[in-house]
């Protein structure tokens, strides 16, 4: 009996996870879960260890120590049966540059014939897919013609052509223009909406993983220093919302936890003070950006663990 | 139908779209036709002379040690430079990544290399049929003795060819070193002129290629009888011809999958971008 009859809504599991590379360790003890359905975000600067997870998740890299089990299975032994539920779109790709676009999407996409079910037809048909990544005009051109961002969006489609039930992306809109990128986004979303895919992304765009993420984590030094939604994680960081308005033609700014009961306290005071002084207003309350929570963790982060040079 | 023979099948189509890219893409065709060449103009110039003690024409001897070499030449070296080339570029890793792809991708290997070589093979010999005196003197039943000769050489190399691909870690050393190792071979092997005029360290180390006997199993079928004259102990040793290339075909089957399999369980995003890395450095 698997794992997965004991969690069914879990997705993958991992726990005390590392890896060292000769006496270099890039992954110290990582735990994480990612539920049924939820998209993950992994960030972190480079060379966290972001690749190194995302592999050994994806089956390709062999951890040091830890326990790994994803759709119920440990991915190094996992079989072939494990693989047609499992999407990865790696970080970049050079491969098959003599075929055609719509060729290599029906060539890889018949491997998942034998795992169709009535409830997840294996593969995705191959000119919805072409439609559903944009690249309908280029169907029949050669891959090695495509651009930088037309490529990303073939890797992508290839990822998911046998409608996996989890869906490993590495940085996949490094390279894309806005309108790509927004598309990217789009199509993530339906994945993740229609299809109740779970997907693991790494990306260092704060941007994207404020859009795309159920839940972020935030992997720095091959730690975990961060685990929770955008607004959370915002919330976690302590001292940091920041209250200004306008009052005797004077800016103000004011930094609190509390914001909230900040602004009460101000109004009840400009009312205690009547008509001497005079009234507020302009007021503003800016909750910290993803961005700045993010550097503040990270550098937190790097004052708990310093000596420690690690590279991916 | 199971999963793996379905991923098989798959395979197959593989390589014929392999192929036709291949034959699609102009600096291929170039290469087959170059090389073909390259062998005709070998066979026009010796089309006259005799191998020494018989009757027998130089360019008669010679044919079915070119299509030998053919069989060795895309079987072995040309599968090790496109295993070496598509570890590099992340092929292997794309089908690592999709149900039974390395199954998909061996199979698709398979059917590419048999039209090669029937290709390259067309190329050579409809030219060849013009001017090499007796050929298929003996008609049907030794020209289907030769294509069995061909299709077992092919898989007593083919395995080798996965072999050598999976041990040298670029394409570059797999040109450099391989070619080395062809050349050495092709020397060896008793293509150009009888091994049985050779030095005798020579004939020990030809008779251990495939190459070798793979010629002498074609020479067997395809040339009139007298020719024998010219061959080690004047005989075809037809049991021992296809006893030695069953032995190639069998050891490399045992140890080609071990090797893919270490190769590819090796594989990873940042292996293959490590390497390309080192190879844009290099350039």
């Amino acid at each position: 009996m698997n794992e997965q009859t004991v969690a069914p809504d879990i997705a993958v599991r991992v726990s005390d996870l590392r890896m060292r590379y000769g006496s270099n360790d890039v992954l110290h003890g990582v735990s994480f879960t990612i539920r049924r359905g939820e998209v993950l975000v992994l960030l972190g600067p480079n060379g966290a260890g972001k690749t190194t997870t995302i592999e050994i998740l994806e089956g390709f890299r062999l951890p040091s120590a830890g326990e790994v089990t994803v759709l119920g299975e440990n991915p190094a032994t996992a079989g072939e049966e494990w693989r047609s539920r499992v999407g990865v779109v790696l970080q970049s790709w050079r491969d098959h540059a003599r075929w055609r676009v719509w060729e290599l999407l029906e060539h890889l996409g018949s491997f998942y014939q034998p795992y169709s079910t009535p409830d997840r037809p294996r593969p995705y048909p191959t000119d919805e897919l072409i439609e559903t990544v944009g690249l309908t005009e280029h169907r029949g051109r050669k891959v090695s013609t495509l651009s930088g961002g037309q490529r990303r969006r073939l890797d992508v489609a290839i990822g998911i052509v046998g409608r996996p039930e989890l869906l490993f992306l590495d940085e996949p809109t490094a390279g894309f223009d806005p309108a790509a990128r927004r598309d990217f986004h789009d199509l993530v979303h339906s994945l993740s909406d229609l299809q109740d895919t779970t997907i693991l992304l790494t990306t260092h765009d704060l941007d994207e993983a404020e859009k795309l993420a159920d839940r972020i984590l935030i992997l720095n030094h091959g730690r975990i220093v961060a685990d929770g939604s955008a607004d959370e994680l915002a919330r976690a960081v302590a001292g940091s919302a920041e209250v200004r308005w306008m009052q005797d033609g004077v800016r103000q700014v004011h930094s609190t936890p509390d914001p909230t009961g900040f602004v009460r306290e101000l109004f009840a005071q400009e009312r205690v003070g009547g008509d001497i002084g005079s009234s507020i207003t302009d007021l503003e309350v800016q909750r910290p950006s993803l961005e700045s929570t993010y550097l503040t963790m990270v550098s937190q982060a790097q004052e708990l663990a310093p000596a420690q040079e690690v590279v991916r | 139908m199971s999963a793996p023979m379905y991923a098989a099948r798959c395979g197959a189509r593989r390589g014929r779209i392999e192929f036709m890219n291949s034959v699609r893409a102009g600096q291929d065709i170039a290469y087959y036709v170059i090389f073909s060449l390259a062998l005709l103009v070998v066979l026009w110039l010796s089309r006259d002379s005799t191998v020494p003690g018989t009757d027998v024409s130089v360019a008669t001897f010679m044919l079915p040690g070119l299509l030998a070499l053919q069989v060795v030449f895309a079987g072995a070296f040309g599968i090790a430079t496109l295993l070496a080339t598509e570890r590099e570029d992340g092929t292997l890793l794309r089908l690592k990544a999709i149900p039974y792809g390395t199954v998909g991708y061996v199979a698709g290997q398979l059917v590419r290399v048999c039209f090669e070589i029937a290709f390259s093979m067309v190329i050579v010999l409809l030219p060849a049929a013009f001017f090499v005196p007796n050929l298929l003197s003996d008609g049907f039943g030794a020209a289907l003795g030769a294509v069995g000769y061909l299709l077992l050489g092919l898989l007593a190399v083919v395995p080798l060819g996965f072999i050598i691909g999976s041990v040298f870690k670029n394409p570059r050393s797999v040109g450099g070193w391989g070619m080395l190792v062809m050349v050495a071979v092709v020397w060896v092997s008793g293509i150009f002129s009888p091994l049985a005029t050779m030095a005798t360290w020579v004939q020990i180390l030809g008779q251990l290629t495939p190459t070798y006997w793979l010629g002498l199993g074609l020479r067997s079928t395809l040339l009139p009888e007298a020719a024998v004259a010219a061959e080690i102990d004047g005989s075809w040793r037809t049991l021992m011809t296809i006893a030695v290339l069953t032995a190639w075909a069998i050891g490399g089957m045992i140890l080609a999958p071990v090797l893919l399999r270490r190769m590819a369980r090796r594989e990873s995003g940042s292996s293959v971008a490590a390497r390309r890395e080192k190879a844009l450095q290099r350039v």
